[in-house]
């Protein structure tokens, strides 16, 4: 049963950090997607990379639980 | 024959006596006498540079207060505030805001010390302190009711205190753990040593300096007026310090200013960095925050902590390399969640860009596409394009957005006590609640209340915490207002 987290976003080219509630069951590629919609420039395309707070690259495909992100903890994506 | 002033005042300045009754631990109990707790024997080399009898206290202060009651018969007209730069007033409104009732906290600080002191020549010097915190609230007080006829926002500089806004809480935070919730020797190194012998110099005397240039003459004389009392009961600090140290206590002297440093210069560049940076025209802008910050506090606070062998504290490279972003990515929030503060925000204008960027070699590469972002989309769509709607994780321990980063570098972190998640916007942040966890665990952030439920989660109902009447009362870009729909009456059928 999957459950609704709510984790602490930062994005690399945005000032702020931003609060989202997801579900656990969502994918990391997702949970940046919504991330990214937020930020300032939700049009600009291109690579990006997803880490844990530790620095660990997460996979894009695996959802949230199965990366360890749980709430109150934070993330980052880097774009470029 | 009258005695000379010299032949009676170092008799008056040190007034202690030998309890027989009762034991010196129970007249001043470590808890509000402070740590570590010695003997009044040690205390009893503590003098202050400059001494100050009452006679002479009350003389200069009606002095003082005559001059400045001159100026603001002839300079508090409304026709002369319509005068001033509309981002100055802003800049007014939000320094009336967070400083007017920080002030009466510090009367109770400065009491606290009359009381507990441990020699009686701190306790006179504190007691001269609560009488000029008394009298650096009346001022913005009167102030910002003479503002009144011409903003009526300026009732701020009395509510600000006396609400649940955010920046507020994180001002109030940082105030009652430097003023209020604390003890004699804790109080006379993080307010007097750090904070007025540091701090106020930027906010007392180079805002001063900035306001003659604006042409806020009223203003420039009452900021100019209260640092000559500020650096009097400064100096209260430094005999505190050196008793400390010469008892052993340095590792305590080095937290406390390390800890206070820290918490400082989140407050300030919070409230001096992104006014002086953004909101003080440019013809009066001179020098950047960053450049006073050397010039004035850097410069003078490395004196002061070589005079007594202290360390710069160990994030002093965080800190110095913020000097060239924090200001700027608060300004950002400031603007984006403008809608929550009781003040209008600037977005620079070319000339400024020009300027910022002199300054700050970087600022056009971080932070001009963020700029240039938010006026397409205010050509484009229309203000609302430019709010930001999620809410920010604030810092567990400063209360700030967590908007210190830049590309490359994110300073926020976590730490998980109890099972509960906290997050900072910097390790200096967090290590100072790890260092006092009885003392800051127990708090929420206003982030932890909406998701705790405790506080409403929809803008218009969080503004009403907050104490904001949205649209009147809340901030707008200072130079376009607000979208007329927003002041225009709903249509009725």
């Amino acid at each position: 049963m999957p459950s609704v987290v709510y984790l602490f976003g930062f994005m690399s080219d945005d000032f702020v950090g931003r609060f989202l509630v997801t579900p656990s069951d969502q994918t990391i590629e997702r949970l940046a997607e919504q991330l990214m919609s937020w930020g300032w420039n939700p049009e600009a395309g291109g690579p990006y990379r997803v880490t844990n707070e530790a620095g660990i690259v997460l996979d894009r495909r695996i959802t949230i639980a199965q990366a360890g992100l749980c709430s109150g903890d934070l993330f980052n994506v880097d774009r470029g | 024959m009258a005695l000379q002033r010299d032949d009676w005042l170092d008799v008056a300045r040190k007034v202690d006596w030998t309890y027989r009754y009762v034991d010196e631990r129970e007249v001043f109990p470590e808890s509000m006498s402070g740590t570590p707790w010695l003997p009044q024997q040690a205390w009893k080399d503590w003098n202050e540079v400059y001494r100050t009898t009452y006679r002479e206290y009350v003389r200069n202060q009606r002095a003082k207060d005559d001059a400045l009651m001159g100026a603001r018969s002839a300079l508090s007209k409304v026709s002369i505030l319509e005068r001033l730069d509309p981002g100055w007033i802003q800049l007014v409104k939000f320094h009336q805001g967070t400083f007017a009732l920080a002030e009466y906290a510090a009367v109770v600080a400065e009491q606290r010390m009359a009381r507990f002191g441990r020699d009686s020549a701190w306790r006179t010097m504190a007691t001269l302190g609560a009488l000029d915190e008394t009298r650096h609230g009346q001022i913005p007080l009167l102030m910002g009711h003479d503002m009144l006829p011409f903003d009526g926002n300026f009732d701020w500089t009395h509510k600000a205190y006396h609400t649940n806004e955010w920046l507020i809480i994180a001002a109030r935070h940082l105030f009652d753990d430097m003023f209020l919730a604390t003890n004699a020797v804790d109080l006379a190194i993080q307010l007097n040593f750090v904070l007025e012998t540091g701090f106020t110099n930027i906010q007392f005397m180079a805002m001063a300096a900035m306001a003659d240039r604006a042409s806020h003459h009223l203003f420039e004389k009452a900021l100019a007026s209260i640092q000559t009392d500020e650096a009097r009961h400064g100096q209260i600090g430094h005999p505190v310090l050196r008793t400390l140290i010469d008892n052993g206590a340095k590792e305590h002297a080095q937290y406390l200013v390390d800890k206070m440093w820290w918490r400082c210069w989140r407050l300030f560049l919070a409230l001096t960095g992104s006014s002086m940076d953004y909101h003080v025209p440019l013809s009066a802008r001179g020098r950047s925050y960053k450049e006073f910050m050397q010039e004035w506090i850097i410069e003078q606070f490395t004196k002061n902590l070589a005079e007594f062998s202290l360390a710069r504290p160990w994030f002093w490279d965080l800190f110095i390399e913020e000097l060239d972003y924090a200001q700027h990515s608060f300004q950002l929030g400031l603007y984006a969640y403008r809608t929550t503060l009781w003040f209008d925000v600037a977005m620079p204008n070319a000339d400024e860009r020009r300027w910022l960027s002199e300054k700050y070699p970087d600022w056009n590469k971080i932070y001009g596409p963020i700029w240039d972002t938010l006026e397409r989309r205010w050509q484009q769509e229309g203000e609302g394009s430019t709010l930001a709607y999620t809410l920010p994780p604030l810092c567990n321990l400063c209360q700030l957005p967590t908007l210190f980063m830049r590309p490359g570098k994110n300073t926020a972190c976590t730490r998980e006590i109890s099972g509960r998640k906290y997050v900072f916007c910097s390790e200096p942040c967090r290590w100072i609640f790890e260092k006092e966890l009885s003392r800051f665990a127990g708090h929420t952030s206003v982030v932890d209340r909406i998701v705790a439920g405790a506080t409403p989660g929809n803008l218009p109902d969080l503004l009403k915490w907050m104490g904001l009447q949205a649209p009147n009362e809340t901030g707008k870009d200072l130079r376009r207002g607000l979208d007329r729909w927003r002041l225009e009456p709903v249509p009725k059928v």
